[in-house]
């Protein structure tokens, strides 16, 4: 029979998924290999996305964040940041949904500094109506260093 | 004796109106033209300018969004999927990355982002499936929504 524009459907053939049974396996021997490498310690500099202050950050050991608002800590606390979303290395990236479990990644951070941001100029003006206010904002600000991020080989 | 009046020396000066002056036009030096040096002119620049910074500082949050997602979906296209599938995929299999940090990924780590294209793509082949497919096949393991007790 000739092939016409409706013989077949419009979307493209059904994707074929390999077999669960095989891919159980796969994924056990994969999770062990992650494990094996962790619990070895061969991976170098490990990232990780932590959620913190309503806002998501990419981190690394020894590196700065600043936020905008007040933390309720002192200068010099050491702080434990849950809320990991990500955590990678060089050979592989552990992606959680939505988060990390807390046995897995230590997240260590260090407050800094707290201060003022510089001052910002909030100025509103309408022509002609004789109009014109200007404020002048700073924000406190908080600065953490991040010290290390540690994980665990709890995987399962 | 008696004064009803302060005598007529005693006058009410402006003193500090080099400094009034200055407070303005250090915000206008590095302007282009007469309205860097004179004030007349210069006032009106420093108000248009903070005026302008304000409102700025509202769509600076579009336009960042904006390249994020240009950049997300510039990636993702090198992975072979569109920006609307990635997205909606990684938010189906409860990924909940947002747009800043997809694009830093996408610049600095390109290995973990193969990795979530991959993942939004297998999960794309599993709500193929579970639509066509009618319920002959088992359901898919990316599909499986993860309740967790934190």
């Amino acid at each position: 029979v000739a092939k016409t524009s409706l013989t077949s459907p419009p979307w493209p053939e059904m994707p074929k998924l390999p077999d669960p049974v095989e891919e159980a396996k796969y994924h056990a021997e994969v999770v062990q290999k992650v494990n094996g490498m962790i619990s070895a310690g061969q991976y170098g500099r490990l990232f990780a996305v932590v959620h913190f202050a309503s806002k998501q950050w990419k981190i690394t050991s020894e590196d700065l964040i600043m936020m905008d608002n007040v933390l309720e800590a002192e200068c010099g606390d050491r702080i434990r940041l849950e809320k990991v979303l990500l955590v990678g290395a060089d050979d592989f990236t552990l992606i959680g949904r939505p988060l990390l479990g807390k046995d897995l990644v230590r997240v260590e951070a260090t407050v800094i500094e707290k201060t003022e941001s510089w001052p910002k100029i909030n100025m509103r003006f309408w022509k002609r109506h004789n109009y014109q206010r200007k404020k002048i904002i700073t924000n406190p600000q908080t600065i953490l260093r991040i010290n290390t991020i540690e994980i665990y080989p709890s995987l399962s | 004796m008696v004064v009803l009046s302060a005598a007529r020396w005693l006058r009410s000066r402006l003193t500090d109106r080099f400094w009034r002056v200055q407070e303005v036009l250090k915000y206008a030096r590095h302007f282009r033209g007469r309205k860097n040096r004179c004030y007349k002119l210069a006032v009106r620049s420093v108000r248009r300018a903070f005026v302008r910074s304000t409102k700025a500082r509202r769509e600076k949050k579009r336009f960042l969004r904006a390249l994020w997602i240009t950049r997300i979906e510039a990636a993702s296209l090198e992975h072979g999927l569109k920006y609307p599938a990635f997205i909606s995929y990684l938010v189906k299999s409860q990924v909940e990355l947002n747009r800043k940090v997809l694009a830093d990924l996408a610049i600095y780590e390109p290995k973990t982002f193969k990795s979530l294209a991959a993942l939004a793509h297998r999960r794309r082949q599993e709500g193929f499936l579970a639509a066509l497919g009618d319920g002959k096949e088992p359901e898919g393991i990316f599909s499986r929504i993860v309740r967790h007790h934190y």
